[in-house]
């Protein structure tokens, strides 16, 4: 008992504690935000348009699309390209399929809204950049407060050359992944209902295999200059895909992006994840105004939020295979046909190569 | 018969006389000399033989007081005649002395501690009415014994957490470490420890003060009107005195928390003549935060420790050296695999020496290391980033009394300051992808010259003056860029580069810093004091966060970031009440801060050569009204204080990108306005003591995002004009249990303290930061760092 009282005193300090606080925020302007990449990779880019919002307002930090804007990205030759307004997802403007952005040469995005207002963006370079040599996996564990299990997924680590002529600035983002899904039809066990009123299994004949294709979530801001490594073949961590029980099962397929941005871009891009990090620690860096680089030809005491980037773009391809890793998540059990699910298809994308 | 028994009496009478005659001491060796007698002494504890500093002498006959050293001496110059001397220190019984004083001599005082007697229980801080007297503006000497009575912070008595009790002294918040010293930042105050200043007083990151309670002797802040003596820094001098080792007989202590243990030896290596002390202390922490449910502490570890050595040797009897080390360790894992790690070592050695009864000289040397590092061992790109400090210097100064109150101070003093600013090492052995990188190291020396003047005009009015000459020249090699005019500095507006060779000056400051009091006394017991003080501060503290951090930098001043220059003026009225039971005090200050640094949005301070491209200057003003009210005597003893204050801040360049708030004043992250303490102390038995601390603060600034945007799946806040809003106010009740278990033998008459933080459990919001997941509503979250009542227990035994 003594013992038990005295585990107690020893455990309760250091008790930090982080709960929700209800603070009032005055209601701001709803500012233009400005969010948009195009690359060397040619395919239909796009810009997004949208209004910031406040924190604690009526809606709740509903963020709005700013619809049925003029949209032009215009390079320093003069060169001018129209974007249109996607019909389904207000607010995001598109090149057409075949627009790439040009090595060395510098673009602005204009803008001019339905209410006359105009906006460009300081011009943004094309700086080229070194190819993906290799990617390595690595499984990185996660402890979760309460939970027995830690949460676990892969971290990309890419290999570079970097070039020792030029100071160099990464950004790594993840394409489209696809994963080999393995369901149990055999399980399928539907809601009952008046007309289907059992409680067993069902099973259905197909299919216990299919490729599914998604977006991985965001999982992080990965950065990099190369003041620390110019010149040198390095491994720098570029993504994680987190395990979430069924990616992993047998063979995922990703696509990495090595992006070559510039410094102020760089600037901005660590500004976001320094924030998206922010744990209200002792050690937090205080606030900062993230700057981006898009100006009002109206009134200059106008802010705009968000940056256009203009990037130089490569890209890698990597195979993971499950029984390679040394820990996976248990297999989460999807009892169904596995053609029911979103986004997969029974037969294997045509580049499909493990 | 009659007359047989008037004999009789006559002879009792006289045998009585005799007796008292008897116990009047006579001192020195009577060569018929009426004037100038020169009498010195020394109080030592009777039990440990510990020299027992900060006691009063006083000769109730003439009036006067003294004050013993570091070493418990003193020295008193009477005319031939008898007196009454009594000795008095916190803690102890009070001595009675009668003397008959003839010639030279020396005395010989021992004390014995009182242990919780009801009646009288004299807690002076030192001399009861020192406060009014002194031409001393804003210097408080906080002894141990009243750091004791204060609730202990995880069984400790922590020393820079009791100065924050005073009043004009506070903290950023629950974990940081560092004072700010009416609207000074942390780097504004020099903490020396035996004279060599100490640039990381922390453990476990500001949860603990890294000087071990047992091996300081008292404590003294000067936070408005600084002695000529000092300099350097803008906003206060933390002056730490170390307690030397008993001459008589050996000794030790020991002490067991649930957090830490110290175990202190100290006794005479020559006896009588030179004394040694050792401490240390360590923590044990690593195997209850494995035993936490938190998944981040779980997997943290922890260690620190800290060690001190005094060794003092009184050569002669007006000749006394002293030598001191003290170290300190900490490394910390926050649930990664990158280790920090910081580190102090320091050395000093004083010589103190009083030639006649009018000139004395006291002369020191130093050298002080402070080393932080981080150790990244994650697998990909390992690698070791080293930083450190190494400052060493000699200080003398010597004193001309031409009366008791008429004394001038005239010194000097050196230092050699080299940075090391950073250097990253990748890991051997592994393969590594990231190439070894160094910050340009940095070199600056500082001198100085000083004098003061103190003396009394009757008995109504005192008056000290002086001036301090600073002297900074910052020196290669090393690489300084210039940028393109009228434009700001950048990386992208950097046009060249020159090289300075090995020791060449690249810039040097220069500046005299006049420092002023005057007092005026109505009575014995209140007086009225003015004062004025110019400091000059060359070292700065590069911190992203609002505390002090292993991941700081610390920056000399060099052409581009100009020395930090604090004007202060401040006015204060003294009042004792009762025969000294009471003690209050009203002042209020004005200060000016030139050369503040500010920092640009998204700072980048690590591994920065150019960091005057990532700071802005800034001005800076602070004001306040500092109410104290303390009873120093009976069984209920303790303060209260209230300070209303503002700290602020201002950002003008001539580029509108730089310029913070529109240029507009706006609070610093220190601006609490109202601070409340209330402290009390009170003695229930001869073996049980209770305390209780109330603190009540405004909260402190913080930064409101105005809006939420979205970009590339990221929820952000833009923030805009910085710290406009508050924190909600902070506010906390401790309270700590001292008693003694009756019993007997050596380990069983020990003290026990029983304490619990944060007794209500207020979760004081550290911060506030706003988070928006998906899935939530977006909301703003508090971190508490101390959001449970914490309770500690500790036993501590002397032998």
């Amino acid at each position: 008992m003594l013992r038990k009282y005295l585990y107690l005193l020893l455990i309760l300090p250091l008790a930090a504690c982080i709960d929700p606080y209800s603070v009032e925020v005055e209601e701001g302007e709803q500012l233009l935000t400005v969010e948009g990449i195009i690359t060397t990779t040619p395919g239909s880019q796009s810009i997004r348009l949208t209004r910031s919002d406040t924190y604690g307002s009526v809606f709740e930090g509903l963020i709005r699309p700013v619809s049925n804007a003029t949209v032009i990205i215009r390079d320093d030759e003069g060169q001018v390209t129209f974007l249109s307004e996607d019909t389904e997802d207000r607010g995001v403007y598109f090149t057409s399929e075949n627009f790439a952005a040009k090595m060395g040469r510098s673009y602005t995005l204009q803008i001019q809204l339905i209410d006359g207002k105009v906006y460009t963006s300081f011009p943004e370079l094309v700086n080229p950049v070194p190819r993906i040599k290799n990617i390595e996996t690595k499984v990185v564990k996660i402890a979760v407060e309460g939970e027995v299990l830690e949460r676990s997924g892969v971290q990309l680590i890419a290999e570079l050359d970097d070039p020792a002529d030029q100071n160099n600035f990464y950004f790594w983002r993840t394409d489209q992944s696809t994963y080999v899904l393995k369901t149990r039809p055999d399980l399928y066990t539907p809601r009952p209902s008046d007309t289907n009123p059992s409680r067993d299994p069902q099973p259905k004949d197909c299919c216990n295999v299919c490729f599914k294709t998604e977006l991985l979530g965001n999982s992080g801001i990965y950065l990099e200059k190369d003041d620390i490594f110019n010149g040198l073949s390095t491994k720098v961590p570029a993504g994680f895909i987190e395990d979430d029980g069924k990616r992993f099962v047998e063979t995922l397929r990703t696509d990495l992006m090595q992006l070559s941005i510039s410094q102020e871009a760089y600037r901005f891009l660590r500004l976001v994840k320094q924030q998206s990090e922010i744990s209200g620690s002792v050690f937090d860096p205080p606030p900062a105004n993230i700057r981006g680089n898009m100006i009002s030809l109206d009134n200059p005491e106008e802010v705009i939020l968000g940056y256009f980037i203009a990037a130089g773009e490569t890209s890698k391809r990597i195979y993971i295979q499950g029984d390679e890793l040394d820990f996976r998540q248990p297999v989460v059990i999807v009892p169904d046909d596995c053609r029911e699910i979103e986004g997969s298809n029974i037969d294997p994308p045509s580049d499909w190569n493990p | 018969m009659k007359k047989l028994l008037l004999v009789f009496f006559l002879l009792v009478c006289q045998f009585g006389l005799a007796q008292t005659d008897i116990k009047r001491e006579v001192i020195g060796r009577d060569i018929g000399q009426l004037k100038g007698i020169q009498i010195s002494g020394r109080i030592i504890d009777e039990i440990t033989g510990e020299a027992l500093a900060g006691a009063t002498v006083t000769v109730p006959e003439l009036n006067i007081n003294r004050i013993t050293d570091n070493n418990g001496a003193f020295q008193l110059i009477l005319d031939r005649a008898e007196y009454n001397l009594q000795f008095r220190y916190v803690g102890y019984e009070t001595v009675d002395y009668p003397i008959t004083a003839v010639g030279d001599g020396r005395i010989s005082i021992k004390m014995i501690q009182e242990d919780f007697q009801l009646d009288d229980v004299v807690i002076y801080g030192s001399d009861p009415d020192k406060n009014i007297r002194s031409t001393d503006m804003g210097a408080i000497t906080m002894s141990m014994n009243t750091m004791r009575e204060l609730p202990p912070f995880l069984g400790e008595v922590d020393i820079i957490r009791s100065l924050a009790t005073l009043p004009g002294v506070s903290q950023v918040g629950e974990a940081a470490a560092g004072l700010n010293v009416r609207g000074g930042g942390a780097d504004q105050n020099l903490i020396q420890f035996a004279g060599a200043p100490i640039y990381n007083p922390t453990h476990l990151f500001g949860l603990f003060t890294s000087f071990n309670a047992d091996a300081v002797n008292g404590v003294t802040l000067y936070k408005s009107v600084i002695p000529a003596r000092f300099g350097g820094r803008g906003s206060s001098i933390l002056d730490i005195q170390p307690k030397a080792g008993s001459i008589a007989k050996w000794g030790g202590d020991l002490m067991v928390s649930n957090f830490s243990g110290k175990v202190g030896i100290n006794g005479p290596i020559v006896k009588d003549k030179v004394s040694i002390r050792g401490g240390f202390r360590g923590s044990y922490i690593n195997w209850f935060l494995g035993s936490l449910s938190n998944p981040d502490l779980k997997n943290s570890s922890a260690n620190f420790y800290d060690g001190n050595l005094v060794i003092s040797a009184p050569i002669s009897e007006n000749n006394e050296f002293t030598y001191s080390y003290y170290t300190s360790y900490d490394d910390f894992a926050f649930a990664s695999d990158t280790t920090v790690s910081w580190k102090n070592n320091s050395h000093s050695l004083q010589w103190k020496s009083i030639i006649n009864d009018k000139i004395g000289l006291e002369v020191m040397g130093y050298y002080t290391q402070y080393d932080y590092s981080i150790f990244n061992r994650s697998g990909i790109n390992d690698f070791d980033l080293n930083s450190g400090i190494k400052d060493y210097g000699i200080k003398a100064y010597f004193y001309y009394k031409f009366s008791e109150s008429n004394k001038i101070t005239v010194g000097g003093d050196f230092k050699n300051l080299e940075l090391q600013p950073g250097e990253l090492i990748p890991s051997q052995g592994v393969e590594s992808g990231i190439l070894p990188q160094k910050v340009q190291d940095e070199f600056g020396r500082e001198s100085g010259v000083h004098f003061q003047h103190e003396f009394e005009i009757g008995e109504k009015f005192g008056m000290s003056y002086g001036a301090r000459y600073d002297m900074y020249g910052y020196y290669g090699p090393r690489v300084v860029r210039e940028y393109a005019e009228n434009q700001p500095l950048s990386d992208g507006t950097a046009i060249s580069e020159t090289t300075y060779g090995d020791g060449s000056e690249i810039q040097t400051y220069n500046g005299l810093g006049p420092r002023g009091s005057l007092r005026y006394s109505f009575s014995k017991s209140s007086s009225i004091k003015l004062g004025y003080n110019k400091m000059y501060q060359f070292i700065h503290l590069i911190s992203n966060t609002a505390t002090i951090a292993p991941t700081d930098v610390w920056k000399l001043s060099d052409n581009y970031l100009e020395p930090q220059i604090v004007d202060q003026i401040s006015l204060g009225f003294y009042n004792n009440f009762r025969g000294n039971i009471f003690e209050t005090s009203i002042e209020v200050y004005y200060k000016d801060i030139q050369n503040v640094i500010e920092y640009k949005d998204g700072a980048n301070l690590i591994l920065q050569n150019n960091l005057e491209t990532e700071l802005v200057p800034a001005n800076g003003k602070a004001y306040g009204v500092e109410l104290y009210v303390k009873k120093n005597l009976g069984r209920l003893t303790g303060w209260a204080s209230y300070t209303y204050s503002r700290s602020l801040r201002q950002v003008i360049t001539p580029f509108e990108e730089e310029i913070i708030n529109d240029g507009e004043w706006y609070a610093s992250n220190y601006d609490k306005p109202h601070d409340f303490t209330l402290i009390g102390n009170y003695k229930i038995s001869t073996n049980t003591s209770i305390s209780a601390t109330f603190g009540y603060s405004t909260g402190r600034p913080v930064t409101f995002p105005e809006a939420k945007f979205d970009y590339s799946g990221n929820n952000l806040a833009y923030f805009n004009r910085r710290n406009e809003q508050r924190l909600p106010d902070f506010h906390r009740l401790d309270f700590s249990v001292n008693f003694k278990l009756p019993g007997k033998g050596k380990f069983y008459d020990g003290d026990w303290t029983f304490s619990i933080l944060n007794v209500y459990g207020r979760k004081n919001p550290f911060s506030l930061f706003f988070v928006d997941e998906q899935g939530a509503p977006p909301q703003a979250l508090r971190l508490a760092v101390l959001g449970v009542p914490l309770p500690s227990i500790s036993y501590s035994i002397k032998f």
